[in-house]
């Protein structure tokens, strides 16, 4: 077979190996026949130098006795054979460091889960299954080579897009831990849409002083740029070391724009969420007289007038309906939807309306809903509004709401199923549509960064609960509500983690990397192109210099190795996981 | 060899962070298993080469087993459906080297998915000892 | 007692969670000393004992599994497990905390986590890793997933016989164990100490505790996790698979007469989580969930609510006043009806699960001796200006995380504990960092 011979090959090296094989007192021995493995070992394997049998492998004694074998039997290669590999792996390891030997020239082989354990009652089998693994993972140390962790260099900087409320805040703390910040916005002004907001719940703080609070923290800070009116245009690079160009439009007459270059080791994307805007005729938006949008209402509260009155209008009555742009259903004809909660709905609309019944005398409020969503402590503003005089009214999806124009108010129509679905009429003289949010337009942007997006549109990272602020772009990360709809604490919550995780990237100015990545074997490779289109993380090239060949950049790869499955000659690989370890331990494990 | 004594081999793939720990635990938890079983993990069952499936037939096994990192992957969300396309590509040279299709199994086993792992090998064990050795089907073609 | 030297490192984790892990690892990895305190014998918290996670259903031990090995094996890391903080004191610019680190009567260092002690000990008492439903010995490793994976004896139910001491093949159980103290000297503090179960008792008419077949969903959880209990979806009364399984959802949240007048944020999620995965188990299973507003507010979390109801989990808006029990074991059920035609009605059940609110952990604020930690009216920490900060709490270079400043779900948790590691680093980085001149336009 192919790779016995690749192995004679290499037999005349002489590998001096080392093979400890644990009882675990009894653990392992009561059904694995150790010594039997021991001595078949000893039989059969003449680069085994040192071949023994220990009570406790993991024990001090026996990590020293094995530190001494490897320093006076010069063995530069171990196995170790024991428990499962996720209790001791690391210890070994950390032995075999203390020793002077490559840590990656030791392997664990499981003997005890997956041998002793599972086939208690059956010795034989269990021996057997034993001397396999011990088997393959001499066969592997054999065709194992030394790894060292990679190391890359990082720029000492962070490049953050957009500078809403999430921006800001990841701004501030990596500039207080000493990492140069670069903060873009696209717009004049910054702060997002906090900015226009009026009172925020449940904070009873307004918008524009939230804002200034976060900007005057990074006031004076001096390894802060902030760039307004400014774009990204390009980028290249990887983790540690992007490239980005950026374009400053200018506000003096004369230079229109300037165009600016930035190093860094790590980019967040702060870019915020649009807010719904319904079609027109949703709900009468656009076609009847005094529907407006949430957003409308929290601008026209922020002018601190004593009457609500909208476009001349005296209100007395008015109406939310919530859910508009949320919670869609899916179309029949797979057209979009947004099926999603925009989660800070509920919340903000039953706030607004506590303001309303704080700030003006007498003003009824219908609220028509279909699940209040006031989550956590946001509880007790739907109890204080309701108590306030709003009142809450059910209606269910297949069932919405009508809003009609009637003389100079609207009649708002719903069914509920409490009064046995009778259409009810109300007249009031404002319907406010609780608009959810929706991915924000940035197509430039999109185009620039390739970042991938989930299927409710918002970027997407790489695991919610493992790498939640990560994508597929190693180093890009996102924050805010360009992932989700958030609130305001949700969302400086997400900018600072993002902000923890660029920080682990670019604060030790050098980065230390798993040595199992893919790497390229040149001669093989016949530029298909395969591993290219498999690689979700962009980490492989093909380098025509090389005269095409594939070429994969470490800081980019991730390891998981999906592309090795897809090379049609088998010229990329796993360091720590080569071909040819594989198919020689699947080898001895056949035997 | 009659069929009474054949013992099929069967070669586990298995994952370091989500399915090793899942055989482990049908370890802890003493449930049995077939012992001509053999474990061979790797870090994400996507990498699996169909010519590392082709590999073990070859070098004797009577069936492969790939516990697959299913939706728990830590490494890529499509996980099971690139290791789906693998597995696939592996049936068909089986296909055409004359070897049982039906030796050839995945399944997404968890980090704690032990009982779902013992059935899984002990009904591939069942099935390969009905089938018998590899060796008396097309794997003498094959190579 | 033994006194152990003074140690010092950058930042202290108290709470060995999701969260309190997630904020030691992204420490770790920026570089700063961490050290770690768990008062339970293994980290984890409750996600290390839930079945799969809404809202993309996967499995909790595959996920934490990462982050606890992750703890165990960094090199940054020095994790305290069965040990508490006797108390904090502000000294200086920093804190001085005293940690009591509980003897587990086993040697660590020599424990290979075989099981021999447990199988040999003739003492059962109910297991609080499995909620009551299993039992365990009276030396025990705490469940198969634990980290640290050594045995710890618990004197109070030992009754000396020493046959663990007889079957250990490591000679790792030592009687003479005796507390030890130790003193770490801290620059900053993250609290992430998570929350207390509501106790079902507490709520008289649904007689948990009492009916056999009323579980708590924390029970549930265990009941459908692979991990599970009794290797299969039963009901605790006879063995049977339930048919018919109803729901609480509020039960000790949104509810003023048992003190907590707030959302507990994650039980309709975790509700329809497990009709979800009964159903998997079940298929001819009914599930009813009773309820008053579905609150399914997260990124992907309606989604999971549509499918729920796709899958036939079925959804009754009302309060459940009382359940009663029946000669036969099963359960009658009566709500309210807040939405259809009005009204008390009833409906018969084979299991109900009382999707149990979440509470604070209000002992934290004992922890300080000379500073005061603030708490909110119910007891969570309290953050101090959440519009500027969503960690920060009122004492200076003390930072909290998860569920310790209110109820949360795992993907908040992470994040939140995300933040803490961020703002603690720039607190102690604040001072000293090295800043490099930049050029900043005026008039930002
Ligand atoms: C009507 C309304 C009421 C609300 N009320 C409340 C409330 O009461 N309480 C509460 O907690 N939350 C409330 N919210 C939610 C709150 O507004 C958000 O949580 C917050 O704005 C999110 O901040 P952000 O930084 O993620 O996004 P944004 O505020 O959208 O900021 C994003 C920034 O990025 C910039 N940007 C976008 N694209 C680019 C690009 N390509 N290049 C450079 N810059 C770019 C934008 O110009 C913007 O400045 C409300 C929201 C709305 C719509
Ligand atoms: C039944 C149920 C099901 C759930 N299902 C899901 C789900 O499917 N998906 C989801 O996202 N969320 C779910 N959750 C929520 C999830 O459990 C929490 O989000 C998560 O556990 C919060 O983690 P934490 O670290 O903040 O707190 P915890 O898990 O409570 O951890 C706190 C840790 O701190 C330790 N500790 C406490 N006090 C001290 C002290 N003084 N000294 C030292 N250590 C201390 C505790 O022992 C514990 O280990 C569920 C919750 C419940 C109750």
């Amino acid at each position: 077979m192919k790779c016995r011979q690749e192995f004679k090959l290499t037999e005349g090296k002489k590998e001096r190996i080392g093979v400890y094989v644990c009882h675990c007192g009894g653990n392992i021995s009561d059904y694995v026949d150790v010594k039997k493995v021991v001595e078949e070992i000893k039989k059969g394997e003449p680069n085994a130098i040192i071949v023994k049998d220990l009570m406790f492998d993991c024990a001090d004694a026996s990590q020293s006795e094995m530190i001494e074998d490897i320093k006076a039997q010069k063995l530069d290669r171990v196995v170790v054979a024991a428990c499962s590999p996720k209790l001791h792996e690391a210890t070994f390891r950390n032995m075999a460091k203390r020793a002077d030997l490559n840590p990656y020239m030791l392997y664990h082989a499981d003997i005890r889960e997956q041998s002793s354990w599972a086939h208690e009652g059956d010795m034989e089998g269990a021996t057997s299954k034993a001397l396999a693994h011990v088997r393959a993972a001499i066969a592997y140390v054999k065709s194992a080579e030394p790894l060292e962790k990679i190391k890359s260099e990082t720029t000492h900087s962070v490049l953050i897009i957009g500078g809403g409320i999430a921006g800001l805040r990841a701004a501030i703390d990596l500039s207080r831990m000493g990492v140069n910040v670069m903060l873009v916005e696209r717009s004049p002004a910054l702060g997002g849409h906090v900015a226009e907001l009026g009172e925020i719940y449940p904070y009873y703080t307004s918008g524009p002083e939230i804002v200034k609070g976060l900007v005057d923290e990074l006031k004076g800070r001096d390894n802060v740029a902030i760039y307004t009116n400014a774009t990204v245009m390009s980028y290249s690079g990887y983790l540690g070391k992007f490239e980005v160009k950026v374009k400053v439009t200018h506000r003096q007459p004369g230079s229109e724009y300037s165009e600016i270059t930035l190093h860094v080791g790590s980019i967040i994307v702060a870019t915020g969420f649009d807010t719904y805007r319904p079609p027109k005729g949703e709900y009468g938006y656009g076609t009847v007289k005094g529907v407006v949008t949430l957003p409308d209402l929290v601008k026209a509260l922020g002018d601190g007038s004593k009457e609500l009155i909208y476009e001349g209008r005296r209100i007395r009555e008015m109406a939310f309906i919530y859910c508009v742009g949320s919670r869609q259903k899916p179309p029949e004809d797979g057209g979009h939807a947004n099926l999603y909660c925009s989660r800070y709905c509920c919340n903000a609309a039953t706030s607004q309306a506590l303001t309303i019944h704080r700030r003006f005398n007498n003003v009824k409020i219908y609220h028509l809903y279909r699940d209040m969503r006031t989550y956590g402590r946001n509880e007790l503003m739907y109890e204080d509004a309701a108590k306030g005089g709003s009142i809450f009214i059910r209606f269910d999806e297949d069932h919405p709401p009508l809003v009609a124009e009637d003389g100079d108010r609207c009649r708002v129509t719903f069914w509920s199923s409490l009064i046995e679905n009778q259409p009810v009429d109300i007249l009031v003289d404002l319907v406010v549509l609780v608009t959810g949010m929706e991915p924000r337009q940035n197509e430039e942007l999109n185009r620039t960064l390739s970042l991938p997006a989930g299927s409710d549109g918002f970027y997407k990272e790489i695991h919610p609960k493992l790498r939640p602020v990560e994508t597929n772009i190693t180093g890009v990360l996102i924050s805010g509500t360009a992932q989700a709809p958030r609130d305001v604490r949700e969302t400086l919550s997400s900018a600072s983690a993002a902000a923890a995780k660029a920080a682990s990237f670019v604060l030790k100015n050098e980065l230390e990397l798993d040595p199992f990545v893919a790497f390229v074997n040149p001669q093989a490779c016949e530029a298909h192109q395969e591993c290219i289109k498999e690689c979700p993380y962009g980490a492989i090239e093909l380098v025509e210099e090389l005269g095409k060949k594939a070429r994969v950049t470490s800081a980019k790869c991730k390891g998981c190795g999906a592309c090795v499955a897809v090379c049609p000659t088998g010229a990329i690989q796993l360091k720590g996981y080569t071909n040819m370890e594989i198919k020689s331990m699947i080898e001895e494990l056949a035997r | 060899m009659s069929t009474h004594a054949f013992e099929p081999k069967i070669l586990v793939f298995s994952t370091n962070i989500i399915s090793d720990p899942g055989i482990d635990q049908a370890g802890m938890s003493h449930i049995n298993y077939p012992s001509s079983s053999r474990i061979l993990r790797v870090p994400c069952s996507s990498m699996i080469r169909p010519e590392f499936i082709i590999h073990a037939f070859e070098s004797g096994f009577d069936a492969v087993f790939i516990a697959a990192d299913g939706g728990d992957c830590p490494y890529l969300s499509d996980c099971s459906v690139r290791t789906a396309r693998n597995v696939q590509r592996a049936s068909e040279m089986m296909k055409e080297n004359g070897i049982d299709q039906s030796r050839l199994r995945m399944a997404g086993i968890c980090s704690v998915c032990s009982d779902a792992f013992a059935k899984g090998v002990k009904s591939l064990y069942d099935i390969t000892k009905g089938l018998g050795p590899v060796r008396s089907e097309g794997h003498d073609r094959a190579s | 007692m033994t006194e152990l030297p003074e140690e010092a490192y950058d930042v202290l984790v108290i709470g060995g969670g999701i969260a309190g892990m997630e904020a030691a690892i992204d420490l770790g990895d920026m570089g700063f000393k961490v050290a770690l305190v768990e008062k339970e014998p293994t980290i984890g918290g409750k996600m290390l004992l839930l079945s799969k996670v809404f809202p993309t259903l996967d499995c909790a031990s595959c996920i934490s599994g990462t982050k606890t090995s992750t703890v165990s094996h960094h090199p940054n890391i020095r994790l305290l497990t069965y040990s508490e903080v006797a108390g904090i004191e502000r000294v200086d610019s920093g804190f001085v905390a005293r940690v009591t680190e509980k003897p587990r009567y086993v040697d660590a260092s020599l424990c290979t986590s075989c099981g021999e002690c447990e199988d040999a000990c003739p003492i059962i008492v109910p297991n609080e890793f499995d909620f009551g439903l299993r039992g365990r010995k009276a030396i025990y490793i705490p469940f198969d997933t634990a980290v640290p994976k050594n045995a710890v004896l618990d004197l109070d139910n030992c009754i000396y016989c020493m046959q663990c001491e007889r079957v250990c093949p490591a000679d790792a159980i030592n009687f003479l164990q005796v507390p030890k103290a130790h003193t770490l000297r801290v620059k900053a503090i993250i609290l992430a100490v998570g929350f207390k179960l509501f106790q079902a008792e507490k709520k008289k008419d649904y007689h948990y505790g009492e009916y056999p077949n009323v579980l708590t969903s924390m029970q549930m959880d265990r009941v459908v996790a692979p991990t599970r209990p009794y290797n299969a979806v039963i009901r605790p009364s006879d063995g049977k698979e339930p048919q018919n399984v109803g729901y609480v959802l509020c039960t000790g949240s949104r509810d003023r007469t048992v003190g907590n007048p707030r959302c507990s944020q994650v039980c309709c999620m975790y509700s329809m989580k497990q009709a979800q995965l009964i159903m998997g188990s079940l298929p001819t299973a009914d599930i009813t969930l009773y309820y008053m507003d579905i609150r399914a507010y997260g990124k992907g979390f309606e989604e999971f609510y549509r499918q729920s109801r796709d899958m036939g989990v079925k959804f009754v808006r009302g309060k459940v006043g009382k359940i009663e029990q029946k000669p036969d074991s099963n359960l009658t059920v009566y709500y309210e009806d807040t939405e259809g035609s009005g009204g008390m009605r009833k409906a018969d059940h084979d299991l109900m699960v009382l999707s149990v609110g979440l509470l604070p952990n209000t002992e934290v604020a004992g922890l300080f001796k000379n500073v005061k930690l603030d708490l909110d009216e119910i007891g969570w920490i309290r953050i101090m200006n959440e519009t500027r900060s969503s960690v920060q709490t009122n004492i200076d270079g003390v930072f909290a995380a998860g569920c310790a400043t209110g109820p949360k779900d795992i993907p908040d948790s992470v994040l939140e504990a995300g933040a803490a590691a961020s703002q603690c680093a720039a607190y102690i980085r604040g001072a000293s960092a090295s800043i490099t001149a930049h050029e900043v336009p005026a008039g930002i």
